[in-house]
């Protein structure tokens, strides 16, 4: 028997600590906040405060589902500091819906303790390694847009965010992955990838998202795509609840 | 000893015996290297994931992981970068397992229990001679 486990480390009480990446609006010259990506880091002072490090060991643990629902409940926890006119984006692995048949239930639970609407709740969907069961992720797709949240699909472009995902998801946002971002203004096959996917957003009723913005100059190359809402450093790092009320105030 | 080399190097402890870890890891940062642990299998697979490091140093009896099966974390290594250089401990191996430690790529193959001057020197001259 270990001595150290670190899975409970991360799903003790305090063990996740939740922080928030504004998604900015940008209209003209003026950017407001349109929602609020719920992030979270491990415990401090482990290998698990990285973030990579963390999901990464989680999927290699297959838990997953226990840790997508303790990030969001600890996220939620802190909804009361939040401004409640945007959009809260979770993060939530495909494996999740698909294996774990109480997992909207209890999203709609969490939400309703802390009087988040449904309808608030943007489900981001992740995934890094099939398989999962078609037919029960389908199930818990269907059950989110019943239940009135919205859908985004993670990551486009990288890893298993592919065409399959999108068909199934029928996505309200495709975030497009930072590595097709950074640089896109100087580079004509990033710029390729841009075009491609705010095309293919279009066909499917759903707008882009740019993750991974930092440059002034690949934000007008974006622009230049009618891609309104981008995310990343040149707007704001990922705030501690604390903080984003006067982030928004400010914005 | 190169000063120069020895700041740069990173290097991954995998054991879970927190206090063989920290021992390790105090010895190790004492001599101006930089050090991460994990205390399981998935744990360093996934700093591995994560991070580049010069040198793993690896109990083979993880937790749940007994015998050859231990030496999976040699794959992992070579896997994601074929010049980091392995050492394996074990308290229980086997001349099987040493040979097959080898096989599979570790550099040096120590049976516990092992003085940290001892590790530290082996350590030392694997990172010197890459």
């Amino acid at each position: 028997m270990s001595e150290h486990s670190a899975l409970n480390t991360i799903l003790r009480p305090g063990g996740i600590t939740p922080l928030f990446q504004p998604i900015m609006r940008v209209a003209g010259a003026s950017a407001s906040v349109h929602a609020l990506e719920c992030l979270s880091r491990g415990p401090a002072g482990t290998n698990f405060a990285a973030a990579g490090v963390l999901f990464d060991y989680v999927r290699l643990k297959r838990e997953e589902s226990l840790v997508d629902r303790a990030c969001i409940s600890a996220a939620f926890a802190q909804s009361s500091l939040l401004p409640t006119d945007v959009q809260l984006c979770v993060n939530v692995h495909a494996s999740t819906l698909g294996r774990d048949v109480g997992f909207v239930p209890f999203l709609q639970t969490v939400a309703a303790r802390h009087a988040i609407a449904m309808k608030r709740i943007t489900v981001e969907v992740v995934e890094h390694a099939p398989p999962w069961d078609g037919r029960s992720f389908l199930e818990a797709i269907a059950q989110l847009r019943a239940a009135g949240a919205k859908l985004a699909v993670d990551d486009v472009g990288l890893g298993q965010s592919n065409f399959k995902m999108l068909i199934d998801v029928s996505p309200d946002y495709l975030k497009l992955d930072r590595y097709f971002v950074l640089s896109c203004s100087a580079d004509p096959k990033r710029r390729a990838v841009v075009s491609a996917v705010t095309q293919l957003a279009r066909e499917f009723g759903a707008e882009v998202v740019a993750e991974g913005v930092e440059e002034p100059d690949d934000v007008e190359c974006l622009r230049g795509f009618d891609i309104t809402l981008l995310q990343g450093f040149l707007y704001a790092k990922p705030l501690p609840a604390e903080g984003v009320a006067s982030f928004c105030a400010a914005a | 000893m190169k000063l120069a080399s020895v700041q740069s190097d990173r290097i991954l402890i995998v054991d879970d015996e927190e206090l063989i870890v920290m021992a390790m890891r105090k010895y190790l940062e004492g001599l101006g290297y930089a050090v991460d642990a994990a205390h399981e299998l998935e744990e360093a697979q996934a700093l591995l994931a994560n991070y580049s490091y010069d040198l793993v140093i690896a109990d083979l009896r993880l937790t749940g992981i007994g015998g050859v099966e231990g030496l999976q974390i040699v794959a992992d290594v070579h896997q994601r970068c074929p010049r980091t250089r392995v050492i394996l401990l074990s308290a229980f191996g086997t001349p099987e397992i040493e040979r097959e430690s080898f096989n599979r790529g570790a550099d040096v193959f120590l049976q516990k229990p092992r003085a940290m001057m001892e590790i530290a020197t082996v350590a030392r001259t694997l990172l010197e001679h890459r």
